[in-house]
């Protein structure tokens, strides 16, 4: 009787087991999407409150809104709660022709209120608002009618558009009613938030998803999928495993996860430009890189082709300025090629030939994968047939950030191997390279101190004829690649692996996550 | 014992207060902040972007000041509130992930002394036979694999391989929980959990019914003709037990390790995946609280098993 109560309970035990995987297979079959949408660098597992968002817009842009997007391809600004906008020529005057059909998921109707009360919340630091410093130059937003907002400047800024693709639209009338002081922990945020998208908030379970289901007052029609589900991951391993089990349809995944999808017929992997360059960065402090004929020879000292090819699988394009988008990269770019001899000769030209004295240079990096690890190590290699001994050290973002914006640091990070977006808005590279951008003020972090460089960037961004911009912004890479402030690597593909069973989803992998036009009422199941 | 009791209390509370002061001091001296933690390394921040998270997450004020704030507060059982999740009350955390924890370590540390126990035993009665050797080569194998490497094959072949059990989580995306639900999601960490404990019991376990076995009251019981079945469940065993309590006492602060790497794996929304995230974000509040929190369980955990085995051996009561 003993014997046959184990058995029982051990025949229970691994039914259960079973059932329950089969349960999460069994998703698809109830039209609800599950993905790992906050998996990787584009995503911010854990956070609500669209205003403190550094990341993870896609899966925000499903619930919110924002005026306007980029297209996919992530080249041209378009309306979204905003039909059409314009501006004044000197960008100081920007005016938002609202959709008229709009409505908050609670019925009420999105009008040019909701909007100047988004950017007053928006702008209020003590909400920790992220939008605070970079919708500094907004003084007024007049509403002539409901459907009608005007932003007036204090300043032209050109690039107030890319801004507020990242803006969710906020409800005046949902959020007036909650306590000012402490709204950004309300707990609203990531209980009852309603926004104006395709999707409505249903749930969050405490670090493992948020539930999302269809919008049916949508204006552009219900959604084809009767709900999403988000998943929370701690890394891209145990996504992978998920798809693998047929538990999510979507995630990032690593470059090297990826190739383990190609061939899969039950898996489509979607790859797409970064917008972030990897760059060797010189810390002008440092005193040993202060002549461009050093910052020369370290470039050319590495084999960036062999790279790409080995390490990175062909995954990579090779970077030539702090630009790699087609309209503000000029064709006659210095390509420095491979050249470890001419290397050792501009380093004895600049009399920098024994650059180390007595101990390698660390080279630091926020990096930690396993592809970072083997991409430092040729690096340390190619630069040690040169003379260049650096030292990889390979640590947390929070320590990088630590280190390289702290006061006196500068010995830990003469050279940093890092990444920088650029773009698709080119004026963001102002201040990662202008002098005046250093920290505390900016975050020009290894100290870029080049007057022809802040020249041309100040010329580009005062530019207000957007016909004239592109070539303002190739001025800007011209002179970045003659002068090197940093060392342009190459701009890395990122990868995202879809269930066969999904049509029409859309995925860029945008920095920070978004905001692009997804057009999720036409994703569905096959 | 009332003594022994009290002083152990007292024990027990000046090292929460160093312990403390140990985790705010260690904080500050690793390198990178909350702010820094929040950033983007590779997108573009102002003066007045750090500026304002700073201030968000209460960081522009005197280190002092900054302990005696949390200090006092966590006195009145207020831990502050977390620098990332949008600013949730620590103690609303800590208590929503409690349970998971001790879901998933309570039913790993009984499946792990159940198995622990009984593999024990019979490697002891199979002394140096072919069971005895296997048992042995399998707790060699449970004690020197790390706890992660065990829960990403576990995961790889169960979940991926197999598709035996859900790849993680605690309940599946979307439906109603059920109990089965939670029973499927739970049996993959719980077993891989129990794992690396049952070797470390199995092999105290062994040790102690060999000691016990040679001992005179077990020849005098089988000379009275007592069946084989009940010297070893009545005599042998329970006597065998007295270290296996004493280990599983200690093996509950393992356990919190352990659970940190099996539910940073499973994704299993307690303590561990708590303390995990918030420090990879080095939210201090979080990390303050958990710790302390932790660190009084386990230290309770202690308190209890010493009054014990004081009640139990008057020897090592308080003069």
């Amino acid at each position: 009787m003993m014997q046959m109560t184990r058995r029982q309970s051990l025949a229970l035990a691994g039914g259960l087991a079973i059932t329950g995987a089969r349960r999460a297979r069994a998703q698809a079959s109830r039209n609800v999407m599950v993905g790992g949408f906050d998996v990787g660098p584009g995503g911010f597992q854990g956070n609500f409150n669209p205003l403190a968002a550094t990341a993870g817009f896609q899966w925000l842009n499903l619930y919110y809104e924002t005026l306007v997007l980029y297209d996919a391809a992530l080249e041209n600004i378009k309306g979204a709660l905003a039909a059409s906008f314009e501006s004044n020529p000197e960008k100081t005057r920007f005016m938002f022709h609202l959709v008229p059909d709009a409505k908050w998921h609670d019925g009420s109707a999105f009008t040019s209120t909701d909007v100047a009360f988004t950017i007053a919340l928006a702008k209020d630091a003590k909400l920790g608002s992220i939008f605070a410093s970079r919708l500094a130059d907004i003084t007024d937003v007049q509403t002539p009618d409901a459907h009608t907002a005007i932003m007036v400047l204090g300043k032209p800024n050109g690039s107030l558009p890319d801004i507020l693709t990242k803006l969710m639209m906020l409800p005046e009338k949902a959020l007036s009613a909650l306590p000012r002081e402490g709204l950004d922990r309300n707990p609203w945020w990531s209980t009852s938030p309603i926004g104006t998208g395709p999707f409505r908030f249903v749930r969050y379970e405490t670090d493992q998803y948020v539930e999302l289901k269809a919008n049916s007052a949508y204006r552009a029609g219900k959604p084809k999928l009767d709900g999403v589900i988000n998943r929370y991951f701690k890394n891209s391993a145990g996504a992978v495993a998920a798809l693998r089990s047929g538990e999510i349809q979507f995630s990032y995944v690593e470059s090297d996860e990826a190739a383990g999808f190609a061939n899969d017929p039950k898996f489509h992997v979607i790859d797409g430009n970064s917008w972030v360059m990897n760059y060797i960065g010189f810390n002008a402090r440092a005193g040993m890189w202060s002549d461009v004929r050093v910052r020369r020879a370290l470039l050319q000292a590495i084999n960036r082709d062999a790279i790409i090819k080995a390490i990175f699988k062909g995954a990579a394009d090779p970077a030539l300025s702090i630009y790699t988008a087609g309209n503000v990269t000029p064709k006659d770019l210095d390509p420095y090629p491979y050249d470890p001899a001419h290397a050792k000769l501009l380093l004895q030209q600049a009399g920098w030939d024994k650059i180390n004295g007595s101990k390698p240079l660390p080279m630091l990096s926020y990096y930690n994968t396993p592809l970072v690890t083997n991409v430092m190590t040729a690096i340390q290699a190619m630069l040690g047939q040169v003379g260049i001994m650096v030292t990889p050290r390979q640590v947390d973002v929070a320590t990088y950030n630590g280190i390289v914006y702290g006061q006196n640091n500068d010995a830990q990070f003469p050279l940093v191997y890092a990444g920088a977006q650029d773009g698709p808005e080119p004026g963001i590279a102002n201040i990662y390279i202008n002098s005046k951008q250093a920290p505390p003020a900016g975050a020009n972090i290894m100290h870029a101190d080049v007057p022809d460089l802040d020249a041309a960037l100040n010329a580009a961004l005062a530019e207000p004829d957007a016909s004239k911009r592109p070539a303002r912004f190739q001025q800007v890479a011209r002179v970045f690649n003659t002068e090197l402030p940093w060392a342009p690597l190459w701009v890395g593909k990122r990868y995202g692996v879809l269930s066969a069973d999904i049509h029409n989803f859309v995925w860029t992998p945008a920095p920070s996550g978004g905001g692009y036009e997804q057009n999720a009422v036409a994703w569905s199941f096959s | 014992m009332l003594r022994t009791t009290l002083r152990h209390l007292g024990a027990t509370a000046a090292m929460l207060v160093a312990l403390s002061v140990l985790m705010f001091g260690l904080l500050r001296a690793t390198p990178g902040d909350p702010v820094a933690a929040y950033m983007d390394p590779t997108a573009a921040y102002s003066a007045a972007d750090i500026a304002a998270l700073r201030h968000r997450m209460g960081l522009d004020q005197p280190l002092p000041l900054q302990y005696l704030d949390w200090a006092t507060a966590a006195l009145h059982g207020d831990f502050g509130y977390s620098t990332q999740h949008d600013r949730q009350p620590v103690r609303a955390m800590i208590a929503e992930r409690a349970g998971p924890t001790l879901l998933l370590m309570g039913s790993g540390l009984i499946l792990s002394t159940a198995l622990g126990i009984g593999a024990g035993i019979l490697a002891a009665l199979r002394r140096d036979g072919p069971l005895d050797v296997a048992l042995a080569v399998v707790g060699s194998l449970g004690v020197s694999s790390p706890a992660f490497l065990t829960a990403l094959l576990g995961l790889f072949v169960f979940a991926v391989r197999l598709g035996w059990a859900p790849s993680g989580g605690m309940t599946t995306p979307g439906v109603p929980t059920t109990i089965a639900d939670l029973l499927a999601h739970l049996a993959l960490p719980a077993a891989i959990f129990a794992a690396g404990q049952a070797t470390l019991t199995m092999r105290y376990m062994r040790a102690a019914m060999l000691e016990v076995m040679n001992h005179d009251y077990i020849r005098t019981a089988r000379a009275k003709g007592v069946g084989e079945v009940w010297v070893i469940c009545k005599h042998a065993t329970r006597n065998a037990l007295l270290p296996v309590v004493t280990l599983t006492g200690a093996n509950i602060g393992a356990a919190v390790g352990g659970a940190i790497f099996i539910e940073s794996v499973f994704n299993w929304p307690g303590m561990g995946l708590l303390m995990v995230n918030a420090v990879e974000a080095r939210d201090y509040p979080v990390i303050m609280g958990s710790a302390l929190v932790i660190g009084l369980f386990v230290l309770l955990i202690n308190l209890l098993t010493d009054v014990v085995c004081a009640a139990v051996d008057p020897r090592i009561r308080v003069r």
